[in-house]
């Protein structure tokens, strides 16, 4: 019965927690001259993080934060998640023929996902990571890296911490990055339906991040947007396996020996 | 904890309940603040559809976790939801027009809330990684997604668009 009751507390921040961003709206924040549009999704994930730090778990926010709570949230989230990827068909069917024509850029852009390896594995060498940099540079660090790393290395390894590490940044931060980085890039040159496209970068809540912070920037392209975006994600769950493994795996090994050369 | 066959299934059409009507609370919230618009019988259609269709992922993605293609095993339901979804709305754009009476937003802000929650307890693994990690981070973020904007643009580009 004390979990039924903590569960009601729970839905009842929840609902809160709704109403409190969706009242504060859309803000508009400007960054030199970047204008980034802050949705409500941003300030609901912000609130929820802010609250669950331990400082504030005391007393009655404990009883919302409880073990089972969490847990509940954990688990399901993923299901909270389902009417979101539902509605993605609805954005791709009425395109599929413009979509199709231009599918073999979505293919090739799925390539794209290497910028992982190519941007990241020379800072992390730089920065004086070794073993750790080949689990944090090999992908975003989801799921799908990290079962290929634990499986390889184990997750207690230098290179498991490492994509440890990248997995719990990017849970935590993620869809913050991403719905800051989008307008930022859209600022600097890029189109709106490239950056759509690059959207799809294997992770539904960082898709979620940058694909509706694009649609703040450009409303009426909201269809566009989705669409490309749904289109470019259901590829990377298709084929961001056989990316990792037959191109990011070897291209890192060969940038590994390279940048590490005679100081090992 | 242990539940098994019909309850299973039944738990997950709660939890998907629970997440479409959250949504609409959403909507509804978003009606109040801009003052205008209510909640239609088109928004109801909707979000049912959604829940449908998710439904049908949750249980295609059960079933073939028991097919010996390691492939489909492990294809996630997040994928199998999406592909349901566009089937049907290839067959019949009465599916595309019930959809569309739900804000895209709308869908979002619950779901951010309870990614929020579902990460409270890993706050503290921040701890446990070093800033070097989170530079990097920042980096590999950002080039998978340079990366993939560049090789669109380009392929755009050459494609006349």
């Amino acid at each position: 019965m004390k979990s039924k009751q903590s569960f009601i507390y729970l839905l009842a921040f929840v609902l809160i927690v709704i109403a409190v961003s969706e009242f504060i709206g859309i803000q508009a924040v400007k960054v030199g001259s970047v204008k980034i549009s802050l949705l409500p999704l941003v300030f609901a994930i912000l609130i929820t993080m802010i609250l669950g730090l331990s400082i504030f778990r005391k007393g009655f926010m404990k009883k919302i934060y409880s073990e089972a709570n969490v847990a509940f949230s954990s688990k399901y989230l993923i299901f909270i998640m389902l009417p979101l990827m539902a509605r993605y068909g609805a954005d791709v069917a009425p395109r599929i023929e413009e979509i199709l024509k231009v599918g073999w850029v979505f293919i090739i852009q799925e390539i794209g996902n290497l910028g992982t390896i190519l941007l990241g594995l020379p800072i992390a060498i730089l920065l004086g990571l070794r073993r750790e940099a080949i689990g944090s540079t090999l992908g975003l660090g989801r799921e799908g890296e990290l079962a290929y790393i634990s499986e390889k290395y184990t997750l207690d390894s230098d290179e498991g911490r490492g994509v440890l590490s990248l997995y719990i940044i990017g849970t935590l931060f993620g869809t913050l990055f991403f719905s800051i980085i989008a307008p930022i890039m859209h600022a600097s040159g890029f189109s709106i339906e490239a950056l759509a496209m690059a959207s799809g970068v294997g992770s539904a809540s960082m898709m979620t991040g940058s694909s509706s912070a694009l649609i703040a920037t450009a409303p009426d392209m909201e269809q566009t947007i989705n669409s490309y975006a749904a289109a470019s994600q259901l590829l990377t769950s298709f084929l961001g396996t056989y990316t990792m493994v037959f191109l990011a795996v070897p291209l890192q090994r060969f940038m590994y020996k390279l940048l590490v050369r005679g100081d090992k | 904890m242990m539940s098994t066959g019909m309850n299973k299934y039944a738990k997950y059409a709660l939890v998907l309940l629970l997440s479409v009507s959250l949504i609409l609370f959403t909507e509804q919230m978003k009606f109040i603040k801009s003052g205008e618009g209510h909640i239609t019988f088109g928004t109801i259609t909707g979000l049912a559809v959604l829940w449908l269709f998710s439904f049908i992922g949750v249980i295609i993605s059960t079933l073939m976790k028991k097919v010996p293609v390691k492939f489909l095993q492990e294809f996630p339901v997040l994928g199998w939801v999406s592909i349901v979804s566009l089937i049907c709305c290839l067959i019949s754009d009465v599916f595309v027009d019930a959809i569309a009476n739900v804000n895209f937003l709308s869908i979002t802000t619950p779901i951010l809330a309870f990614a929020g929650i579902s990460v409270a307890d890993r706050l503290a693994d921040l701890r446990k990684t070093s800033w070097r990690v989170a530079i990097v981070a920042v980096f590999v973020f950002t080039g998978t997604y340079v990366g993939s904007a560049l090789l669109s643009e380009l392929g755009l580009y050459l494609s006349g668009k």
